[in-house]
């Protein structure tokens, strides 16, 4: 282990990669196909509040900025370089970019360890600059840095909405799949971060970082492989937030694709499982779960108890609930005769008085909102399956005892019903295995 | 470090069976009652002390893989086999150019469940503390699960209770349960002494032997980390 690895990058440093106040996009471009256009485009759209300063010798201006030859000729101070140039020049452009008193750098550019042998070389170059500059460098090959709190979004595609998970992404692609599923749904990311190569920052850095942010209520985190196994645990048994791993490359040829792509050494995946069991980390088996669990421990507080009321407009739903409740190891208790007797005198004859308790297809919100109140000295949560379009559901949802949302089925009342849920911080789940298994790691 | 530990490391070997034994019994883990034996004769007075039936295992710093070579006889029930089994054992290595250092002859352990534990390295978290089922659970369908060391007393319940197989420790078919507290001391115990002896390298039980009360580790290998230069 090389001296020093144990130490996190400083608090300091991250915040010029995620709370700038003037970027310099160094490979901006006039044109709008190159990610040198988009960068600096969605950095400006985003609303960044501090200056934002193109780099190009060979342009002028670029959306009516002035645009510089290089970071030299820039008068004032620059925090984050935003670098889209080709590899052989990104190692140089970092020890510019520190002499000029630049703190963090984002490395967007491909064309290193990724690529073999020639790339490796250039990828310890930049490595080098960077610990000699003292630049904290994200990358190389990544999809870069948003944080929608600040804003910055040096990255793609656009995406502005605020929320409480942290993403952490070795694939740039995965991530944004993540924040952009956040987005559609109104409920935001605190970060995005596409680590790329991790020539330098690493999850573990990342871990330490968001454990402290006081937007970052859960990390979710996809990787490929740890990359300093004692940096990354001290990281997490420090870490007091909710963290949520999806790892991959668990399989023989998994694990060689990992390699190449991102050259991420991925281990035995038993190892993983224990190691993540034992930290008490939520293991994601696919993107769903790695987004659904993330969401759940971010936005539900922890039940008090496994006794779970699950209570549905659809039998079917009811039941999907039920099975994946009794594999996950909630408990689908029997209604107590008190309880039944009195939703018998107030629901409609031909509901199904039991767990689950089916309201049937011509359920409205007020029958749920009185289910809700006659289950909560009983059990320790109710699952709401709202499996039709059912008008006013978010009204009834309340936090006492714990509600965990399901709607499906509902169409356009769905879709304008779950934004309404959204805006009030409370998460709707799309199907009913995916809300109760991610329910269930509330309780792990 | 234990005096054999110290002493395998000076020789540049690996730990011999009798001296995992040892390391074992010090740290209060149950092995059979066994004696290590130089001749046909040694090893007939042994087996009549120990008691029928018994096993005779070949004692040799150059085999890690002793039944492969043919260095292990179960089952042994008499004297007449006890004999022949020394004469085979001594033939073996003999063939296998393996130096011998005994044969090591011990009370053949009634049936009970087996089950594998060990250490292993890995590449990116080190030293970690496995458990298993014996026989085809692991070796089919790799239904294991591992810790990081130190171990704590959830980490080996946990351990025990994670993988697929599990029930089958809680009694199936009539079968009763096996003793699960003594399984979770020996995996502590694993953890304790890769702790308190970093030179563990690899620790392999196997199999162990789980009754309804106690256990019994039947075999056992144990690596030392060698330093290939000087520090």
């Amino acid at each position: 282990m090389p001296a020093g690895s144990l130490s996190f990058k400083s608090r300091e440093s991250l915040q010029a990669l995620f709370c700038p106040q003037s970027v310099a996009v160094i490979g901006a471009s006039t044109a709008p196909e190159k990610l040198g256009y988009q960068i600096f485009k969605n950095i400006l759209d985003a609303g960044f509040p501090g200056t934002v300063h193109p780099i190009n010798p060979k342009a002028t201006e670029i959306l009516g900025r002035r645009c510089y030859p290089s970071i030299d000729a820039i008068p004032d101070q620059v925090d984050l370089a935003t670098i889209i140039i080709p590899a052989p020049f990104v190692a140089d452009t970092i020890r510019q970019c520190g002499k000029r008193g630049v703190k963090g750098a984002i490395v967007i550019s491909g064309g290193f360890s990724e690529t073999g042998p020639e790339g490796e070389v250039l990828q310890n170059q930049l490595v080098e600059a960077a610990r000699e500059s003292n630049v904290a460098v994200i990358g190389p090959n990544c999809q870069g840095v948003n944080n929608p709190h600040h804003p910055l979004c040096a990255s793609w595609p656009l995406l502005t909405r605020r929320g409480g998970v942290a993403i952490v992404s070795q694939s740039g692609t995965v991530g944004a799949a993540l924040m952009d599923w956040a987005s559609q749904e109104e409920l935001g990311v605190s970060t995005f971060v596409s680590l790329g190569n991790r020539a330098d920052v690493d999850e573990a850095d990342l871990i330490h970082y968001f454990a402290q942010d006081p937007h970052t209520r859960t990390i979710a985190i996809y990787m490929e492989g740890v990359k300093a196994a004692p940096k990354f645990l001290q990281a997490v048994r420090q870490c007091r937030k909710p963290l949520v791993i999806l790892k991959a490359g668990r399989t023989p040829k998994g694990r060689k694709a990992a390699e190449s792509h991102t050259r991420s050494l991925a281990g035995r995946d038993e190892v993983y499982e224990g190691v993540f069991r034992q930290l008490g980390i939520h293991r994601a088996d696919d993107l769903e779960e790695l987004y659904d669990f993330s969401k759940a421990l971010a936005y539900l507080p922890r039940p008090k108890g496994r006794r779970l009321l699950i209570v549905t407009s659809s039998g079917g739903s009811g039941i999907l609930a039920t099975d994946m409740a009794e594999n996950t190891g909630l408990d689908v208790a029997p209604l107590p005769e008190e309880m039944a007797r009195k939703l018998r005198a107030v629901l409609p004859k031909h509901c199904i008085v039991a767990n689950p308790l089916d309201l049937t297809g011509d359920a409205n919100a007020e029958m749920y909102r009185q289910v809700v109140e006659a289950a909560g000295p009983h059990f320790d949560i109710v699952g709401l399956i709202f499996g039709d379009p059912i008008p006013g559901a978010s009204g009834v949802v309340g936090t006492d005892p714990l509600q965990l949302v399901i709607y499906l089925g509902g169409a356009e009342v769905e879709r304008h019903e779950r934004l309404l849920f959204h805006r009030k911080g409370i998460p709707v789940f799309p199907t009913p295995e995916r809300g109760i298994r991610a329910l269930s790691e509330l309780l792990r | 470090m234990t005096i054999a530990i110290g002493k395998a490391i000076q020789e540049g070997r690996n730990l011999v069976e009798p001296e995992a034994y040892e390391l074992l019994e010090a740290y209060g883990v149950s092995v059979p009652r066994h004696r290590v034996v130089n001749s046909a004769e040694q090893a007939e007075v042994a087996s009549a002390e120990l008691g029928y039936p018994v096993v005779a295992k070949i004692v040799s710093p150059d085999v890690l893989h002793k039944t492969e070579l043919g260095g292990v006889l179960l089952n042994l029930n008499d004297a007449a086999a006890v004999r022949a089994a020394y004469r085979q054992i001594v033939e073996r290595s003999r063939q296998a150019r393996a130096a011998l250092r005994g044969v090591l002859i011990s009370r053949m352990a009634p049936p009970g469940i087996e089950v594998i534990a060990g250490l292993t390295q890995d590449a990116q978290f080190g030293p970690v503390v496995m458990f298993g089922l014996g026989g085809i659970f692991v070796e089919v369908y790799r239904d294991v699960s591992f810790r990081l060391i130190p171990l704590t007393e959830l980490d080996a319940a946990a351990m025990i209770r994670e993988i697929k197989a599990s029930p089958v420790l809680q009694g199936v078919r009539g079968g009763r349960p096996a003793d699960l507290k003594a399984l979770a001391d020996l995996l502590l115990t694993v953890s304790r002494m890769a702790v308190e002896n970093p030179e563990i390298a690899e620790m392999d039980l196997n199999p162990i032997i789980v009754y309804e009360e106690g256990l019994s580790v039947v075999d056992a290998r144990v690596l030392l980390h060698h330093k290939t230069a000087p520090a």
